[in-house]
């Protein structure tokens, strides 16, 4: 019998989307972007150490326009993997994998991180900096 | 680099229209995924407008009517139509589920149905599960003991025990889990997926067995377990109610407590 | 303890169990530290050089943020290799990648460090 030439069923094509899996990819996400903030964060230590001229010029890139909105996806990012995080380290220890408590910790930590970060922007003053 | 897109010979093409419906009150569109191994052809998916008054109230009598009375050609795998033998799963309105125990009034509007995701396709809604089976069979799925059976009664098990193996037990293997799961679709040559590891936690917490260290030596590898990140879309599949989250979450545990 | 135990902890060919065990623990201590984190940098407002100097020209503050940085780049190699396992199948691929990951974390850690040395012994 001829095998080889068999079709792939249709996954990420026809799957639906769900808080599940949503929440799940953004996790990934975040945490691939927020390794992009460390590297940031490692210049922002090195312009510091090479003096107040080159920390001046870093400084200008960070209230920039494109520097803000770095800065506020950072925020949001750490808030979100964080939040996301302790979920799943009560998932690690067995807790909270049912459905309904998945779906309602799903949106509480949603609404935590998007609140945090609102908080630290406003503590932070970095819409007006 | 894994397969986010679909291969060449896989692209879905727009199919047949079948209109039997005429004039009738409460109609529906079933849109099916086809593919004839035999035509050449890429897969298609037709579309079935059929009179809901001429079958019964679930998705798997839709498409059973539709071989029947539209389009003897239509492939699927079903036999117990209550829930129980697993063959009739396939991925429906965008899920994986029984089609014998979903109801068509569970979904507005039109019906899109798909063979489980990302599987080889045998023939429109059918998948080749051999590699699901050979995880399966992998896992050694009987169980083993060091002494022989006691000659005038069975192992005898605590009520404790015995309900550790509740929620484990029930899996009926339709891999609507394993199928759901995106870990599983990059990597399914190494990943066991869902349904397998339920049934390995399945023997690995029967107090009767006597191999759960080998059990659990065997999924240390970062690939057999480790490739589960808790996405959870398999708990959200699964047609019987039962949590192979759960029971994943615990083989690590098992596998942490013993480095600890 | 039984001996299967022990040899298992000394001999343990359990890599996978222990990056999964070393995230989760990388996690729980990046929790509090980078609650922290963002704390001191929100109220340090204006962030002039002379502000951020000082902040980290404190002892508690410098050995925080040491231990922050150092835990963050692991944390971040542990996750990216989950990540890179995932998608890329071709062995020697993935053995490029994530040789240069961990190379580039390494150094750019280690950049970190000798910033907070030179930031803490001059102010």
């Amino acid at each position: 019998m001829k095998t080889v030439n068999r079709p792939l069923s249709p996954h990420l094509q026809i799957y639906k989307p769900q808080l599940t899996s949503v929440l799940s990819i953004t996790h990934r996400g975040t945490g691939i972007f927020l390794s992009f903030g460390i590297l940031l964060m490692t210049l922002w230590l090195i312009s510091l150490a090479l003096g107040e001229e080159s920390y001046n010029t870093f400084h200008e890139h960070v209230i920039s326009w494109y520097g803000k909105l770095l800065l506020i996806s950072f925020i949001f990012s750490l808030f979100y993997h964080l939040a996301n995080g302790i979920r799943h380290l009560f998932w690690d220890i067995g807790l909270g994998l049912d459905i309904s408590t998945t779906y309602r910790s799903g949106y509480a930590m949603i609404f935590i991180s998007i609140m945090l970060t609102l908080l630290t922007l406003i503590l932070g003053n970095v819409i007006s900096i | 680099m894994a397969e986010f897109i679909l291969p060449k010979n896989s692209k879905i093409k727009s199919g047949k229209i079948f209109s039997k419906a005429n004039g009738a009150a409460r109609k529906k569109k079933f849109h099916i995924y086809r593919w004839e191994p035999d035509s050449g052809e890429n897969p298609r998916v037709d579309v079935y407008e059929v009179n809901l008054d001429n079958f019964g109230p679930m998705i798997l009598d839709a498409i059973i009517y539709i071989k029947n009375e539209i389009d003897s050609t239509l492939t699927f795998r079903r036999s117990c139509r209550e829930g129980i033998c697993g063959s009739c799963s396939m991925n429906i309105g965008g899920t994986n589920t029984l089609a014998c125990t979903k109801s068509i009034s569970s979904f507005d509007g039109d019906i899109a149905i798909y063979p489980l995701p990302h599987m080889p396709v045998v023939k429109d809604l059918v998948p080749d599960l051999s590699n699901f089976y050979k995880q399966y069979a992998s896992i050694k799925p009987w169980i083993q003991t060091e002494t022989p059976a006691p000659e005038d009664s069975e192992r005898i098990q605590s009520k404790d025990d015995r309900e550790k193996l509740d929620g484990l037990y029930e899996c009926i293997l339709c891999a609507c889990c394993s199928t759901s799961c995106p870990s599983y679709w990059w990597n399914s040559k190494r990943y066991l997926g869902p349904a397998i590891l339920l049934q390995a936690y399945r023997w690995i917490v029967d107090s009767r067995d006597k191999s759960t260290d080998k059990r659990l030596d065997k999924l240390e590898d970062s690939f057999s377990l480790y490739r589960c990140h808790t996405i959870m879309n398999c708990t959200n599949a699964c047609p019987k109610g039962l949590n192979p989250a759960k029971a994943i979450a615990e083989i690590k545990k098992l596998l942490v407590s013993r480095i600890t | 303890m039984k001996l299967s135990k022990i040899f298992r902890i000394l001999f343990s060919s359990s890599e996978a169990v222990q990056h999964w065990w070393a995230q989760r623990l990388t996690a729980v201590a990046l929790a509090p530290l980078s609650l922290w984190f963002i704390y001191s940098v929100t109220t340090m407002h204006g962030a002039s050089y002379e502000t951020v100097t000082s902040w980290l020209g404190n002892v508690t503050n410098s050995v925080l943020m040491l231990l922050f940085i150092l835990i963050l780049y692991y944390h971040a190699v542990l996750g990216l290799q989950v990540v890179i396992e995932d998608y890329i199948a071709t062995e020697w691929r993935k053995k490029v990648l994530l040789i240069s990951i961990k190379t580039l974390a390494s150094l750019f850690a280690l950049s970190a460090v000798i910033s907070m040395i030179i930031i803490y012994v001059e102010f």
